[in-house]
């Protein structure tokens, strides 16, 4: 019954309900089958023979399998080819760099008030700096007395935050 | 005396005993059946016996064998029905 050409069905596994033809015999336990199964090695008590022998040579090739088991109108297995999926590479110091520009530029994007808030201080405080120089100066001009520059001070301040 | 939605049998008591050295009682769900042969009854093997919750996170192949009517039959039964399929 277990001859090379012979048609099975497996019984056991995930193949099981599928046909397909003994190749090679390997053993007095196992044999090679191809087909609708996947091409593998299957032990004796786990195929039924069927009443169909085919005409192929020992070990032949899964396309010569699959034009045989046509003429019976068994369809054979068919493998998806695989793809390599590209290893992604490691990226330049060049792209690194890059990158964090944009991260910075993103972060300028997103945190907007911060700075503008910053330089805003800068300047009241620069301004102030200036409004306080022309104070001492017109200290200078106008005279000695302690309570008419305190007066100056203030003033100076509210006129920045009017320009502001 | 349990809540009244405890008093139920539809879940089983697990006594644990805590830190503190007493025994407090847990109740859980009780696990389903074993899942047995559509055909002859047999448990089968290879159908974990899990509460759905843990059931949800395995995977497919992890809840049935990979094999024409897994999870159904079981492989004795399986093969007969080949078989007998084929033999007519």
């Amino acid at each position: 019954m277990i001859e090379i050409g012979r048609v099975v069905v497996k019984v056991a596994g995930r193949d099981a309900g599928k046909k397909g033809v003994i190749i090679d015999i390997l053993d007095d336990k196992f044999v090679l089958v191809d087909g609708e199964t996947r091409r593998r090695k299957a032990n004796i008590l786990h195929i039924e023979p069927l009443n169909q022998v085919i005409k192929i040579e020992k070990n032949a090739s899964h396309e010569a399998v699959a034009k045989a088991l046509e003429e019976l109108g068994i369809k054979a297995r068919q493998t998806k080819p695989k793809t390599q999926k590209p290893k992604a590479k490691r990226k330049t110091p060049e792209q690194l760099r890059k990158l964090k520009e944009e991260k910075r530029k993103l972060r300028d994007i997103f945190k907007p008030k911060k700075k503008e808030e910053a330089q805003g201080i800068k300047e009241t405080t620069l301004e102030d700096k200036a409004g306080l120089a022309e104070a001492k100066e017109e200290k200078h001009e106008h005279g000695h007395k302690e309570d008419k520059p305190k007066e100056k001070k203030t003033a100076p301040k509210k006129t920045t935050k009017k320009k502001e | 005396m349990p809540a009244p939605r405890l008093r139920s049998r539809s879940l089983r008591k697990v006594f644990r005993r805590v830190p503190g050295g007493r025994t407090s009682i847990h109740y859980k769900r009780k696990k389903h059946k074993q899942a047995r042969c559509g055909n002859c009854g047999a448990v089968l093997k290879g159908v974990p016996r899990e509460l759905p919750y843990k059931m949800r996170s395995m995977a497919k192949t992890k809840k049935r064998p990979e094999r024409p009517f897994g999870g159904v039959l079981c492989s004795r039964c399986m093969r007969r029905n080949i078989i007998d399929k084929y033999r007519q």
